[in-house]
């Protein structure tokens, strides 16, 4: 796939896309034409070195409310925004996109800033409270920056476009000469320009508006995508195996992502280094266990339910190739469930490789990559099975 | 937390006379099982003796080989004891990897022994050491001491006041560790002494606790390196099977980690 849209069999049109930059960019960081001579250094003390690729192509920035109508949906996907400028200049959005860690309260903001020229610290981020912000569908699909940002910038727009008629009535200019640059509103090539806090003001005392302009400075938007969108990536894991106990150790890992544009990369690399994780602990440590005989919870707590800790994971070295999505404004495509995407099977496929068998179930705990059992044990197949089986009443028929 | 009693006892006297007046009291050290058992409500105890603060039950002394270490030593005093490092530096790797540095500090020895977790890393290193558990009433030899899973020989109202043994010429210790709890899902403490007797004690595999693998200390006296292993079998019928690991891969643990720790000795 070279060339886009590309319409593929199933629904999905994918926008934009450079799938060979990434795996280009990820085999170039893994050294992935080395891989041979470490492989054979490893095999010289002992170790059982592999390597494992995954690429993957998501669908998110959930979703096309009719798109998921028709798939049965009883919602839409839209997300909603308000932008308040206050009388001072300071600005609130509120946002149906809850920040549970993903940092909206910074990249939201600075979308903001960077857009007036205002401090950031003149941003405020609302979320999460249901007496202020009026609708919202919520976090997840990788949808805050694809769909909830997109919102915030229709509003945006709003709130420009009427904050530039009053800075073009107030300057005496045509509204078409008005720029926003560094917090001020200017008339292109004069040296005329008001502070934004003044047109801000000006909105609210409502003493000079033109002719039949409502007082103030508020806007609400609703957003519906008209497309899925497409992040795509590169992930190559590399790990040796020892032999003697099937533990693995990874030795590096490489993630290669194409997120579209990117408001903050730091809080991007970061969504990438917890999906990574998160992805890690899947393939290797995390499983929920349940006494076949009683339905008893065995891992209900962390003495017995393993989750990936620092020392279980490796540096990450990450690359971003952003080609923009061309379906929503900001040309965003969404980062936070990629790490978790591409993860498991590089990881699964450099464990199969190090040790030349792929009948290897998850997590690839070490008694299942040690050499002697690769099977799930007759123990671990009960555990597998319904635990509604251990009760003749609900017997499956 | 169920509501309880709290004593600081002064002496050994003092936390003896304490326990045996409470209805149903309970020694604490440094209460890392106790505390967070009677935490989670699996233990309701009327009274606790805390042995922190007796003075004749903290500290390591060293006399030629003749090693003491008073009961309510903590791990990181065991692990920094420049003193121990210089004649048995396995007990101080050993102490060095317990939990992590909050257990390492509050955690005591005496604490670990008595409670005799089956994933605990002293018994191995007592076993193996041959020592001598010291109590208020009497000396007890660490093979008739560990009895079981969490069982000791202490009687009711007992309480460890230290732990002696001899440093031994070679020792080291292994473990592999539990990828949820860290605690010790296989644990091997070699020993060999200058007359050739060998000890080889396991700890977190073992069906009833720790135990001594008389093939391994056979094979290793008669030739101390790892490749006196490698014809070894260990026997998983008498091992532990859980979650993390079935009994097959602890027999094979048990030797890996048998053949690390004399590599590393």
């Amino acid at each position: 796939m070279r060339t886009f849209p590309y319409q593929t069999p199933v629904i999905m049109n994918y926008d934009a896309g450079d799938y060979e930059a990434s795996l280009e960019a990820a085999m170039a960081s893994a050294d992935w034409n080395g891989f041979a001579a470490r492989k054979a250094e490893a095999a010289r003390r002992g170790m059982k070195r592999g390597i494992g690729m995954s690429c993957y192509i998501e669908a998110c920035g959930i979703a096309p409310s009719a798109a998921v109508g028709s798939l049965g949906a009883g919602v839409g996907l839209w997300e909603s925004a308000e932008v308040r400028v206050n009388a001072v200049g300071t600005i609130e959005v509120m946002t149906g996109s809850h920040s549970h860690g993903q940092g909206h309260e910074t990249t939201f903001a600075q979308l903001v800033a960077d857009r007036f020229g205002i401090p950031i610290d003149n941003v405020n981020i609302v979320h999460g409270d249901t007496d202020k912000v009026q609708m919202g569908m919520g976090t997840y699909g990788s949808r805050s920056g694809a769909v909830g940002m997109s919102a915030v910038v229709k509003a945006l727009d709003k709130v420009e476009a009427k904050a530039k008629k009053i800075a073009a009535h107030l300057m005496e200019a045509d509204e078409s000469d008005i720029i926003i640059e560094n917090g001020e509103l200017k008339v292109a090539g004069t040296d005329k320009t008001l502070p934004w806090f003044q047109v801000a003001l000006a909105a609210y005392t409502a003493h000079n508006l033109p002719a039949g302009m409502e007082p103030g400075l508020k806007e609400g938007a609703f957003y519906d995508p008209s497309n899925f969108t497409f992040p795509a990536g590169c992930y190559i894991c590399e790990v040796e195996v020892d032999p003697e106990t099937g533990v693995t150790d990874i030795i590096q890992f490489v993630a290669a992502d194409d997120f579209g544009n990117i408001i903050n990369p730091m809080i991007v690399e970061g969504q990438v280094h917890g999906g990574i994780a998160q992805g890690i602990g899947q393939a290797l440590l995390e499983n929920v266990h349940y006494d076949p005989q009683n339905g008893q919870l065995i891992t209900a707590s962390y003495m017995d339910y393993a989750m990936p800790r620092a020392d279980d994971l490796p540096s990450f070295k990450l690359s971003h190739q952003n080609t923009p999505c061309p379906s929503n404004p900001l040309g965003i495509k969404g980062c936070g469930e990629a790490g978790a995407i591409g993860s498991p099977p590089a990881l699964m496929n450099a464990i199969t490789d190090a040790i030349g068998n792929n009948n290897l179930t998850m997590p690839a705990t070490p008694q299942r990559s040690g050499l002697r059992s690769t099977q799930p044990t007759e123990e671990e197949t009960i555990c597998m099975r319904p635990i509604t089986i251990a009760h003749p009443r609900f017997r499956m028929p | 937390m169920y509501a309880t009693n709290y004593h600081r006892a002064s002496s050994v006297q003092d936390a003896v006379k304490l326990k045996s007046g409470a209805d149903d009291g309970k020694y604490l050290s440094g209460g890392m099982t106790l505390i967070a058992t009677m935490k989670q409500r699996l233990a309701a105890l009327s009274d606790l003796v805390d042995l922190r603060h007796i003075p004749d039950l903290t500290g390591i002394s060293v006399t030629g080989k003749s090693v003491r270490i008073g009961a309510a030593t903590t791990h990181y005093d065991v692990a920094s004891s420049a003193e121990l490092k210089a004649v048995c530096p396995a007990i101080c790797n050993l102490a060095h990897h317990i939990g992590d540095p909050h257990v390492r500090h509050m955690g005591t020895i005496g604490g670990s022994v008595a409670n005799n977790d089956p994933a605990a890393d002293y018994p191995a290193a007592l076993l193996a050491l041959d020592a001598v558990v010291v109590t208020n009433a009497r000396e007890i030899k660490a093979g008739d001491f560990f009895t079981g899973l969490s069982e000791t020989a202490l009687e009711e109202g007992e309480m460890i006041v230290a732990v002696m043994f001899d440093a031994p010429a070679r020792a080291a210790y292994a473990k592999f560790r539990n990828p949820a709890s860290r605690y010790a899902m296989t644990g091997v403490f070699v020993v060999r002494r200058d007359n050739g007797d060998v000890r080889v004690a396991v700890t977190g595999a073992g069906a009833d606790g720790v135990f001594r693998h008389s093939g391994m200390e056979a094979a290793l006296a008669a030739n101390w390196s790892p490749d006196a292993l490698a014809g070894i079998a260990v026997d998983p019928s008498d091992l532990l099977s859980d979650i993390h690991a079935n009994a097959e891969y602890r027999a094979n643990l048990v030797k890996v980690m048998a053949k690390r720790a004399v590599a590393a000795a």
